[in-house]
């Protein structure tokens, strides 16, 4: 991060017309930083769909009604099978980019399929989840509570949906390569590891925030805002 | 020049990796340029016209067809301002207009012009054309998510028109679509007409996200070489940082957008509190209609910024090359860039100090939205200090340039006056405001579109636009512009509010009458005004002057392409090399007034280029 400030910083201050300064820029070769251009998108995508799960935390802590128990959905042991679905996920693709990086290729294919195995399980489970609560009288109209938790697990799903999308598109890439040359894919897997962890702390920091916000600090949080 | 120096220029463009040479030896040449470190970049060339002009994934064609979509956007927003000036200004000629769709015009207007007309303009038209151009690519990185991004908005367009003949109408909740009013029964347009707008918004934001993509990594992954961020065009630095903006302020406007959906369909309260209607309590309860005016001003205020950046940076480029003198400050306009970017983020709730909201917020936004002022003044000081003792062209780009000048610091100055609580309770909701973001945020950058267009049209059709017809198509803009938008600002001292069908019968009211007949008239003339271009354009397609290669003798990169308009993949077998910034005019003992950016050094040995 430091580095990426004194770039920024340093990038600022430079003066383009100077001779001095010519000489330097002259050695310029095309990139700012040193990542693949679909990192490059990753990384511009965490930063919008961050504002997006932001925005939606905001209006969850602005809204949550007074008498709603705010740790309700963290008692269902479906939802910490779900996140335990998330967990593999995310350690298949960790176990995929250190495969790459070390140049292992004999269990990445396996792994591949894993991701995309445990992926859909989570959404499966998603769906029961909201069966569950549905079946039990808690739909999206019950309340604010509620309806964030709809509507927040909905975005989370559409993201994973995305990413699987393009895990789609690289897996069949991969089934078609021979073992060797796995490694033609290693910047498409390298950014979509990169997302799904990032799918995975934002599920965390939501239902840390229904943890953690207990009643004072919400009504701490409304009075400083209305 | 040396052997290694005409060695080293006819490197193509490949990857390092496949490069071999260029070693210390060359290091010590003046002109040398290290080799390439992105890679050349394949291209799907459409050979069919659907795949050439259609779906076309070429970023000029793409640039074209938003610049088109959002130019027929805002003549349907024109054609509904016309309605509305006609109501205010001779009710009896406007039988046919009911209350309903005053409301419905003045929403659709405001949306249209702001979102589908200006962002998709200055981002999705210029932003495509010249980010590839002026940075030395041969595309965007993206350029199958660029094709997307377009259709995207094309759809999105479709569904908002869509809303004029759906039950109902469009929605007439004003272009802030403040909920609970925007979806309960009474306002027009409060089913099929707010869903479809909801929708639409949705649909724009996520195609612009995936032409957002693209712009920002174009500019930080793939610039040619020497292309340093600090030698980019000022052009380039105002659309990417707008695009920085759109990227984290769009998302408001979706998750507002989205929460305001689910109430209307669902049922769900975000922002529905209990409401009693005619003795009956409504399902809805616990929601905050504040909540939503915090996320559609989180996305509303920045959006001025979205729509300000990319003209602050057109016209910075504009004034430079018309006036022959580098940009004044150039770092300080950098920073000026980024800094009211960064800025635009803490003001937004300057546009609710009559919410309700508590005192010390209203303390706080007025001393952020006085800091903004900062760097805005920083640029309008550059600007005039550019053309200081210039070899100013009197052009029809540079009156436009002016006009944007003048008009800019007008509705800045009003601005201040809105920015701070005191001053903006009484003036909240009156013309006053109407006439200030007309001037800063509608008048101000159209002036800058204007300039832009016939500054590039040439670069886009290979001819030069009438200059007779342009100097009359400024001069009525500009004359009408301020006819309008002057006499607004008193209407609204004297409290005339805004978004009123009809004035009713009161003494100040009827003092206004008169005005507002002007102000109509002047309205019709402007809009009419902007048919000019249109038939100037068609004309220079037909029997246009042949523009030849960099008509107005300019340094950047856009200009240098081997063919006048550009191909698909623009620069022919080899990327350009960047020696210099893109401002080296009128430098001494240069040969020609400007000094283009590929110029290698040992070619302008003798001039004093630091020094200009």
């Amino acid at each position: 991060m430091s580095s990426l400030i004194k770039k920024l910083f340093g990038t600022l201050a430079e003066k383009p017309w100077e001779e001095n300064q010519a000489l330097i820029d002259n050695k310029h070769t095309g990139k700012t930083f040193e990542i693949s251009n679909q990192m490059s998108a990753v990384i511009i995508i965490f930063g919008f769909s961050t504002a997006i799960f932001s925005l939606v935390f905001t209006a969850y802590l602005y809204s949550i009604p007074p008498e709603q128990d705010t740790t309700f959905i963290l008692k269902n042991k479906l939802l910490w099978i779900n996140t335990l679905v998330l967990i593999f996920v995310t350690y298949f693709f960790n176990k995929i980019s250190k495969d790459l990086k070390n140049n292992f290729t004999n269990k990445i294919k396996n792994n591949v399929i894993a991701v995309g195995a445990f992926s859909y399980l989570f959404l499966f489970l998603q769906v029961i989840l909201w069966y569950q609560l549905m079946t039990e009288g808690h739909f999206v109209t019950t309340n604010s509570y509620f309806s964030s938790y709809y509507v927040f697990t909905t975005l989370h799903g559409i993201h994973l949906l995305g990413g699987l999308f393009f895990w789609g598109k690289i897996s069949s890439r991969i089934f078609k390569l021979k073992e060797k040359e796995y490694v033609k894919e290693s910047n498409n897997l390298h950014a979509l590891s990169i997302y799904w962890l990032f799918l995975f702390i934002v599920w965390l920091v939501f239902f840390s925030i229904m943890f953690i916000y207990n009643d004072s600090v919400i009504a701490w949080c409304k009075e400083l805002i209305s | 020049m040396s052997e290694e120096f005409n060695d080293n220029k006819t490197i193509q463009a490949q990857s390092s990796e496949s490069i071999s040479g260029g070693g210390s030896g060359a290091a010590n040449d003046i002109d040398y340029v290290r080799p390439a470190e992105v890679g050349e970049q394949d291209l799907y060339h459409g050979h069919s016209f659907i795949s050439k002009w259609v779906f076309c994934q070429d970023a000029k064609v793409i640039g074209v067809q938003y610049f088109l979509l959002a130019t027929f956007t805002g003549i349907i927003g024109l054609i509904l301002s016309w309605l509305m000036r006609l109501q205010l200004g001779f009710p009896e000629l406007a039988g046919f207009m009911t209350a309903e769709h005053y409301y419905q015009f003045v929403t659709m207007h405001g949306m249209i012009m702001v979102v589908y007309f200006l962002t998709a303009l200055f981002l999705g038209g210029f932003g495509n054309f010249l980010i590839p151009l002026m940075v030395g690519a041969r595309d965007m990185v993206f350029p199958y998510l660029n094709m997307v991004s377009f259709w995207m908005f094309f759809i999105a367009v479709g569904v908002l028109l869509a809303s004029f003949f759906v039950p109902g109408g469009p929605t007439g909740s004003g272009w802030t679509l403040y909920p609970p009013q925007a979806i309960l029964e009474g306002t027009p347009g409060s089913g099929w007409g707010i869903m479809l707008m909801c929708i639409s918004l949705i649909l724009f934001v996520a195609g612009f996200t995936m032409g957002g993509l693209n712009y920002l990594i174009t500019v930080l992954q793939a610039r040619t070489r020497g292309m340093t961020l600090m030698r980019m065009p000022l052009t380039v630095w105002g659309i990417f940082t707008a695009t920085v903006l759109a990227m984290l302020a769009f998302p408001a406007l979706l998750v507002g957008a989205l929460m305001m959906s689910l109430d209307n369909l669902l049922g769900t309260s975000f922002f529905m509190p209990t409401i009693l209607k005619a003795g009956e309590v409504l399902e809805y309860g616990g929601g905050s209609p504040i909540l939503f005016q915090h996320l559609f001003w989180f996305f509303g205020h920045p959006e001025v910024y979205i729509v300000a950046l990319p003209a602050f940076g057109i016209v910075s480029d504009l004034i430079s090359v018309h006036s022959r003198k580098n940009i004044f400050g150039y770092r300080m306009m950098v920073w000026a860039i980024v800094g009211i970017g960064a800025l635009s983020f803490f003001v937004w709730a300057h546009h609710m100090y009559v919410s309700g909201m508590n005192p010390w917020f209203g303390f706080f936004f007025a001393t952020t939205t006085l800091i903004i002022a900062v760097p805005t003044a920083m640029k309008v000081y550059n600007w005039i200090l550019t053309l200081w003792r210039g070899n100013i062209r009197l052009n029809t780009v540079m009156l436009w340039c002016l006009g944007f000048i003048v008009t800019f610091v007008n509705g800045g100055i009003t601005g201040i006056f809105l920015g701070n609580v005191t001053v903006d309770v009484p003036l909240s909701d009156t013309y006053f405001v109407i006439a200030h973001f007309h001037m800063v945020m509608g008048i101000a950058p159209l002036m800058v579109i204007m300039g832009a267009v016939y500054h590039w049209f040439p670069l886009v059709a290979g001819r030069m636009l009438d200059e007779g017809l342009g100097k009359w198509h400024f001069w009525i803009t500009f004359l009408g512009a301020y006819s309008i938008y002057f006499p607004m600002h008193y209407l609204g001292f004297i409290g005339v509010p805004r978004r009123y069908f009809e004035m009713y019968d009161s003494p100040y009211m009827t003092s206004a009458v008169g005005m507002n007949e002007f102000i109509s008239i002047a309205a019709f003339i402007v809009g009419a005004a902007q048919f000019i271009l249109f038939y100037n354009i068609i004309k220079t397609l037909k029997v246009g002057k042949p523009s030849g290669h960099n008509p107005w003798k300019a340094c950047s990169l856009e200009w240098l392409t081997p063919s006048v308009p550009p191909e698909h993949g623009n620069w022919g077998d080899k990327l350009p090399i960047v020696h210099r910034w893109a401002y080296d005019y009128s430098v001494p003992g240069a040969k020609e007034d400007f000094i283009t950016q590929i110029t290698p050094p040992s070619e302008v040995a003798n001039t004093e280029v630091e020094k200009t």
